[in-house]
């Protein structure tokens, strides 16, 4: 097929600015490499919307995506539940997750919407890196979000899951 | 296109805070948070995290991932199998992750002190496979497993891995026994278990349980289907031929040289099927066989054919194994023997055997028929036992080769077990196997004996097993059962006299510890000190029957309690120790943990566990 033939493409972000970039690169995105491989040669002259994502976020996208460009393909998903979950982060997507709160969740937003699965891996785990090992309250504050159990609703959560603390 | 609660592409909108985020990614979020941080706190943030924290499906991957073993009552393989929602997932974890929690509790407890340690491994036998991983992660305290948990464990190491093992094996036992019982009380059990039983007993922490058996058999017979793939179009009898063929073709069944006929691991179908030469005795080639045709359907069984096990087929009814349909007569079955030869063995060569021992025509037929399974459980006892005093009296052995006892453990203790196994089953299917009350007696004392040094935590099971036989108290057994259980119990609740060193002769007269090696001057044995006594404190039988008083410092000097690498107790005279300066042999290592957390290199003694009955050692 002629496809193969076409090395760098262009990304439209939804405020309209254009990106080139390596076709390996966008293809990081399982959206946009199902995109390619099913539309022909001359769908990509205009460029190919991304109707979800902002530049900012499209280029931190990027970036995430040409470190990682040559990373062995990911494991099917039938057996990702077989497997125990970690939070081991290598250091290098530590230091690209190291953004705000806002940007973070859009990085996982948009990593969902792409369809790149190590990358929403990644802020999933950052995410639950936050979460681990603080009091409700710890994690209340942490997000700035509010309870809205009462004492009673607390109570009852607490006994119906009664649990050896003692560990 | 536009994805989720997008409002409108002309203001996209972005996420500002936590709770903007979609229930999906919260609820991958949720998979990479410890369980035990979900249970505690997460879930009790906000009505949200609340609902997505009770997903079945996060639930079911935890209890599939964290745990490998469950207890058998959980079906939960077919809960795994079966609808999500038809199971509370979440509720079933926490009942697990308690199980777990409290089997670690008490298993503290069995390190800690002496006391108490029967009810308390009984209380993590009753919480049967579900304790199996918590007790494995304690087995393997020293391979560093995890950092955190070698660290704790480090200064404990042997004792954790004794204890772990010892009660481990309780439960294993408890569920070899349990499916034993099945049996007795006329259930039927698959093949596979009846003889698997006995691996429980010397399985320790290795894979080669029930269901792994029944694994590896699925794995011969998926093998088998890829390697015939006509198999299905054969007859019967070609079909019987090929299963035979395809075992002997991979060396599955069968040795690979009659002079380690009596090596003891021949007798385990689990070791049979992982080792990878596959040693098995005729009857074990025979199970195996057995085990994997059934699974394809056959109708193979065991036959009762004496001194050499062979196995038989049976033609399904009506019909004849070469697929001719029959009216009226029974089909002949044929007979196979898997341990040495691929072809189909005629009856009459089956006659001509059993006829040159003079068995008579009449029971010849009785013969070829199909053997009970609690004959093939008692000829495997045998089997173990006819191992067991070659072993220990090589001299009969006129092949001078002595077996080798090599399973999963020490050797000494893996004999031990494998004895005990065989006392076992005589003892239970002693009345199947044609014995009559009398000789089934003759198995109490030995079971006792074993049940008083090496098992104390089976009280519970000859409780179960044996006790109930013997109601009658005007029988003698009754008297000798709650005699032994009571002493034994006894022993296990009181809290040990405390031996301290605080006269002059105890200062003076006792030059060694507890916890250092020894070699016996006389008998060559390397045993390691577990008590002392200022003089021998046995009584005079004793004294008389082991001639203390020709020993130069005759009954009064001070003797010691030792372990041996052969787990017996001995109590030794003073001036037959000899330090030990080499190498700790691995036999005595593994042994050790009973009465010691560790090996102290620097200082070439074992540190004590028993500090509660010898403070100052």
């Amino acid at each position: 097929m002629a496809t193969s033939a076409v090395t760098e493409i262009k990304l439209v972000s939804n405020d309209n600015t254009e990106t080139m970039v390596d076709r390996a690169v966008a293809e990081r995105s399982m959206l946009i490499k199902n995109m390619l491989d099913d539309m022909g040669d001359g769908a990509f002259e205009q460029g190919i919307p991304i109707p979800n994502v902002n530049d900012q976020v499209l280029q931190k996208i990027l970036t995430w995506c040409k470190h990682h460009k040559d990373d062995p393909p990911t494991a099917a998903d039938d057996d990702s539940d077989s497997r125990k979950k970690t939070t081991d982060i290598e250091e290098w997507d530590q230091k690209y997750m190291q953004v705000d709160q806002e940007m973070l969740f859009e990085i996982i937003l948009a990593a969902n919407y792409l369809d790149i699965k190590p990358l929403l891996d990644v802020g999933c785990k950052t995410v639950a890196n936050m979460i681990k090992g603080k009091s409700p309250e710890e994690i209340r504050k942490t997000f700035n979000i509010t309870n809205d159990f009462t004492p009673e609703e607390e109570e009852q959560i607490r006994r119906e899951n009664e649990w050896a603390e003692d560990r | 296109m536009a994805f989720g609660t997008n409002s409108g592409s002309a203001s996209f909108w972005r996420p500002k805070s936590f709770n903007d985020l979609p229930d999906e990614i919260l609820q991958q979020v949720l998979y990479f948070v410890p369980p035990r941080d979900v249970l505690l706190s997460t879930q009790i943030t906000t009505k949200r995290l609340y609902n997505l924290s009770s997903q079945p499906l996060l639930w079911r991957h935890h209890c599939r991932v964290q745990f490998k073993y469950w207890d058998p009552e959980h079906r939960i393989l077919q809960k795994f199998l079966g609808g999500v929602g038809d199971v509370d997932w979440k509720a079933l974890y926490v009942h697990r992750a308690n199980v777990d929690a409290e089997t670690t509790r008490v298993f503290n407890s069995i390190i800690e002190g002496q006391v108490n340690r029967i009810q308390k491994s009984k209380i993590i036998a009753d919480f049967g496979y579900d304790a199996k991983d918590t007790l494995l992660l304690h087995c393997h305290a020293d391979e560093g497993a995890e950092d955190y948990l070698a660290r704790r464990q480090a200064p404990l190491k042997i004792c954790l891995k004794y204890y772990a093992n010892s009660v481990l094996d309780l439960v294993h036992r408890s569920k070899a026994l349990a499916e034993w019982g099945k049996l007795l009380k006329g259930e039927s059990i698959p093949l596979e278990r009846a003889f698997g039983s006995f691996d429980l007993f010397v399985l320790h922490d290795q894979p080669g349980d029930f269901l792994e058996i029944s694994d590896l058999l699925d794995t011969l017979v998926i093998r088998l289907q890829s390697e015939y793939a006509n198999f299905e179009q054969l007859s019967k009898r070609k079909q019987a031929i090929a299963v035979v063929t395809f075992l002997r073709a991979h060396n599955i069944t069968g040795l690979a040289s009659e002079l380690a006929y009596r090596d003891l691991q021949n007798n385990y179908i689990g070791i049979a099927l992982q080792d990878q030469n596959h040693p098995s005795l005729p009857l074990i080639s025979v199970a195996i066989f057995c085990a994997v045709a059934q699974r394809l359907g056959l109708d193979a069984r065991c036959c009762s054919m004496p001194y050499h096990a062979h196995a038989m087929v049976c033609p399904p009814s009506n019909e004849t194994l070469d697929g001719r349909l029959l009216d009226g007569d029974k089909a002949e079955p044929m007979y196979l023997d898997p341990y040495r030869s691929d072809i189909e063995v005629p009856v009459r060569n089956l006659r001509l055997m059993m006829g040159a021992s003079g068995i008579s025509q009449l029971d010849q037929s009785q013969l070829l028929n199909e053997a009970s399974s609690a004959n093939l459980i008692i000829r495997t006892a045998k089997n173990i036992l006819a191992t067991v005093h070659t072993f220990r009296d090589p001299g009969q052995n006129t092949s001078n080769h002595r077996p080798t006892i090599q399973l999963h453990g020490n050797p000494f203790a893996d004999m031990d077990n494998a004895f005990y196994s065989a006392l076992w089953a005589h003892f239970l299917f002693a009345r199947q196997a044609g014995l009559d009350a009398d000789e089934q007696r003759h198995f109490i004392p030995l079971i006792l004996e074993k049940f008083e040094h090496l098992y104390p935590m089976d009280a519970t099971l000859i409780e179960q097993y044996i006790c109930p036989l013997f109601s009658n108290p005007s029988i003698a057994e009754h008297w000798e059962l709650h005699e032994t259980l009571r002493v034994v119990r006894a022993a296990d609740q009181t809290p040990k006299q405390l031996r301290l060193r605080d006269t002059v002769a105890a200062r003076e007269g006792i030059k060694y510890k507890v916890g250092q090696v020894f070699r016996h001057r006389r008998y060559a044995y390397i045993a390691v000190i577990t008590g002392w006594d200022i003089e021998c404190g046995m009584g005079t039988d004793w004294i008389a029957h082991n001639r203390v008083d020709s020993l130069p410092g005759g009954r009064n000097q001070s003797f010691y309690h030792a372990l041996v690498q052969d787990t017996s107790i001995r109590y030794v005279a003073e001036e037959n120790i000899e330090i030990w300066e080499p190498e700790i042999p691995k036999s005595l290592m593994c042994l050790a943990g009973r009465f010691f957390k560790r090996w102290d290199r620097e200082n070439r003694v074992f540190v004590s566990n028993i500090r509660d009955e010898y403070p100052e050692d």
